[in-house]
């Protein structure tokens, strides 16, 4: 029989889509979202964790800048 | 967008909406015609319209076309430039771009103004370093365009603005603003959206090929 999952479908790139596959490496088993990956470029994950993925990856980008005192 | 277009574009919304409020939209626009033929200035009494344009002279009166004065019997309105200007056709360009700005390859930015609301504008999207009388020095940077972005200006309003600001001097430089700028500016902003999430289902553990195909045949 064919099961089917509701969720959230991730398209992005290599990088992006390890540090995905990363942060849910880093999770206690129960907060885990991933539900299976696709491809190096395609997730498939829990729908509630589009607005974590987006702070993180805002996070992490937020780490690399620096702004000069003016 | 110059003025006119820009006042062009919030009076057709205001129009559009109109009929949800409950506000007949061909008495707002004859209404809108009338009112530009009124000399700029001019006090009219509010007696002489009628309950809906009295409505109207009202949202007027918050965007700014009209003025309204309170007398002691009688309260009158009066147009302003702006309401005048309505019957002006989109294409009249009494309102000339003064060109001032120059952008180099190092991201540097020379904005030779020495208008308050320039500064403002390029502080919008750069980081500007230093002001002088008749110079704004800037830079733009990745973190001031983030928070350009993070409000809601696109890459392409910020391109197509320095593009037509253009100091006469780098008007004749072909492309006018430097390509590795543009280039740069685009790929920050499409940094900030580097994942693109779709909501979808999964299926799995399909029988056989055939029903798979047959399954997506019929999608």
């Amino acid at each position: 029989m064919v099961n089917a999952i509701k969720g959230l479908m991730i398209s992005c790139d290599v990088p992006m889509a390890q540090f995905i596959i990363n942060m849910n490496a880093a999770l206690p088993q129960s907060q885990k979202f991933i539900i299976h990956v696709l491809d190096s470029t395609h997730l498939f994950v829990r729908s509630d964790v589009a607005g974590m993925i987006r702070s993180a990856i805002a996070e992490f980008r937020e780490q690399n800048t620096y702004e000069k005192p003016s | 967008m110059d003025t006119n277009a820009q006042l062009w574009y919030i009076i057709r919304e205001y129009i559009g909406n109109s009929e949800e409020r409950g506000l007949d939209s061909a008495d707002l626009v004859s209404f809108l015609l009338e009112l530009s033929f009124h000399s700029t200035g001019k006090a009219y009494n509010i007696n002489t319209l009628s309950g809906i344009q009295r409505t109207i002279i009202r949202d007027l009166a918050d965007l700014g076309l009209v003025k309204l004065q309170q007398g002691r019997k009688e309260s009158w309105f009066i147009p302003t430039k702006l309401a005048t200007n309505l019957s002006i056709s989109l294409s009249d360009t009494s309102s000339r771009k003064q060109e001032y700005a120059v952008v180099e390859t190092n991201f540097r930015m020379y904005a030779y103004s020495s208008s308050k609301l320039h500064c403002e504008i390029l502080r919008l999207f750069a980081r500007v370093e230093y002001q002088l009388p008749n110079l704004i020095v800037g830079a733009i940077t990745k973190e001031s365009l983030y928070k350009a972005f993070q409000n809601g200006i696109t890459a392409e309003q910020i391109i197509s603005f320095l593009q037509q600001n253009a100091h006469p001097r780098v008007a004749e430089r072909i492309p006018t603003v430097p390509e590795n700028v543009t280039d740069q500016i685009r790929l920050w902003e499409s940094d900030l959206n580097r994942v693109e999430c779709i909501p979808a289902h999964f299926f799995e553990e399909f029988p056989s090929r055939e029903v798979f195909e047959a399954a997506c045949d019929h999608a």
